[in-house]
């Protein structure tokens, strides 16, 4: 039995741990009244919702729920300056980088032509040149952000952070 | 009757130019109905623009960079370069009939070309929508062997032009209704059953339902003259090419037997005399008519061939009916004459022209 570390009082019924890297850096043994007061405790009956998503997503921008409410695009693609208009109203890209800076219009226009937004079967073998191009549109973490997801609703949360640190390493470039 | 007739027509010791390409052969499997399989891989080079995008300088870089690295050995097939620059519209027309380069390419103002093997069976376009439009014919159904040729070639192109892809969308292409595979695998079939029968638009709902796209003779926005349809995939995207083949197959195998079925029902009872009366009438107008537009010309030789193809009438090869199909075609015909018509003339020689190549008696 501990006594809470705040009041110095009451019994300590919540432990909140801090994480780094997927490893418990701290924690904190605290009473319930307290842990209100100090914007500890999760709300009652605390089901999975978006906004924890996003709260543990913390800035990673690519989830499906933020893609859904990103703005459409405004401006014109790096490439070969086709402006979000013309794309529009031609239907048809300038340039490979459209598929970047058009993406917002661009998937349920895909979706919608080929019911799938995504690529399965024949690419090139791995030359030097290719590489480049899939640098440009980033690697592939949709599996990692999928487990996340899963770890989040699954309330899984140590996991979920190390999740979470693995996606950001792996935003960033580096490999794990 | 023993030579078929038409066997002596002037196309075969003619210019090689009235020699129809591989997709014509008459030859293949149910090639009777079936005239050729098409396959074509959209394909464009990282670091440029889309085709319809380019400023006019750097598609000509871009041309002379491509031809440049076709022309470098060990591409599994010997091609030749047609700069389309130079080539007048008339010429540049006789391409397009011979489906070796489409309607786009002839009439754009890029610096545009095709690499075609000799027996015109492969050919890849040149700053069409997309910088590379790979595409290989053969006669008959054929979906794997012109899918096996078209992959080894795809390789050689992709070992020595890097291409635009991602792993997300796959090869990246000007429209996005190419994205993906890039692949449309398409099939031209010749429908008279189902078109006399009236059947023909419950066989075309039939490939609408599974996504595919059915068209006429010279694909996207023309019509299905003298009853020839190609049914081709539109969906590109999140299906591997194998299953791209398996759909059109299964919706091209269903329409087939619908056609054969309907060709032996043609052919028995009250309908045989109807069917019968239709050929010949269609065989007399080749063989009599002085005036034949080509749409006309194409209708009679649609009936004609199905005369052969069934039996009802014989002493045609049917690669002379192809043939005549090809050449009774505005830009095949006026080249054919070696001179350029008005329409009224055309149709004159046309009807001159058909008699010859089939043998008919003037």
């Amino acid at each position: 039995m501990q006594y809470c570390t705040a009041c110095q009082k009451a019994i300590a019924t919540i432990v909140v741990m801090d994480l780094t890297e997927g490893s418990v850096s701290g924690s904190q043994h605290v009473c319930a009244a307290c842990a209100e007061q100090l914007g500890l405790t999760p709300p009652k009956q605390q089901k999975f919702s978006s906004e924890m998503l996003e709260d543990l997503l913390g800035g990673l921008k690519d989830s499906k729920e933020q893609e859904a409410k990103r703005p459409p695009s405004l401006e014109s693609c790096p490439g070969c300056g086709m402006s979000p208009n013309d794309f529009r109203q031609k239907g048809r890209l300038g340039c490979p980088r459209c598929y970047e800076a058009f993406r917002h219009e661009l998937m349920p226009l895909l979706q919608r032509i080929h019911e799938a937004q995504s690529h399965s079967g024949r690419l090139p073998c791995v030359l030097p040149e290719a590489d480049a191009a899939t640098d440009d549109l980033g690697p592939d973490l949709t599996e990692l952000r999928q487990r996340l997801e899963d770890a989040v609703r699954g309330e899984l949360y140590e996991e979920a952070a190390q999740l979470r640190d693995e996606l950001r390493r792996a935003e960033r470039g580096e490999t794990s | 009757m023993t030579a078929p007739r038409g066997a002596g027509g002037p196309p075969e010791e003619g210019p090689a130019n009235f020699r129809p390409g591989a997709w014509l052969q008459g030859t293949g499997p149910q090639s009777d109905i079936a005239i050729c399989t098409r396959v074509r891989l959209a394909r464009n080079l990282q670091g440029f623009a889309f085709a319809p995008s380019l400023e006019h300088e750097e598609s000509e870089r871009l041309f002379a960079y491509i031809v440049d690295r076709l022309k470098h050995p060990g591409l599994p097939e010997a091609l030749k370069i047609i700069d389309l620059d130079p080539i007048e519209d008339l010429e540049r027309s006789m391409l397009v009939e011979r489906h070796i380069i489409s309607r786009e390419l002839a009439s754009s103002e890029r610096r545009t070309g095709v690499a075609v093997d000799e027996a015109e069976s492969v050919a890849i376009m040149i700053n069409e929508e997309d910088h590379l439009r790979t595409q290989v014919f053969d006669s008959g159904l054929q979906p794997d062997a012109v899918w096996q040729r078209i992959e080894r070639l795809d390789d050689a192109l992709m070992q020595r032009l890097p291409m635009a892809w991602s792993e997300e969308f796959g090869f990246l292409t000007s429209c996005p209704t190419n994205t993906g595979t890039g692949l449309r695998l398409s099939v031209m079939l010749h429908l008279p059953g189902l078109v006399w029968s009236e059947e023909i638009d419950k066989a075309t709902n039939v490939a609408q339902k599974i996504h595919l796209a059915v068209r006429g003779l010279y694909g996207e926005g023309s019509r299905a003259l003298g009853d020839f349809y190609q049914v081709s995939n539109q969906i590109t995207l999140g299906r591997e090419e194998g299953r791209i083949r398996e759909d059109v197959m299964l919706a091209v195998g269903r329409i087939v037997q619908w056609e054969q079925e309907v060709r032996e029902a043609l052919l028995r009872g009250s309908a045989r005399m109807k069917t019968l009366d239709r050929v010949h009438r269609a065989l007399g107008t080749l063989e009599r008519a002085q005036i034949l537009s080509s749409e006309e010309a194409l209708g009679c030789l649609s009936a004609l061939r199905f005369g052969v193809h069934t039996g009802l009438v014989d002493g045609f090869d049917p690669k002379n009916v192809n043939r005549a199909l090809l050449l009774s075609q505005p830009a095949h015909l006026q080249c054919y004459t070696r001179e350029s018509l008005r329409s009224e003339e055309r149709d004159q020689r046309r009807a001159q022209l058909l008699r010859e190549l089939l043998g008919c008696t003037p």
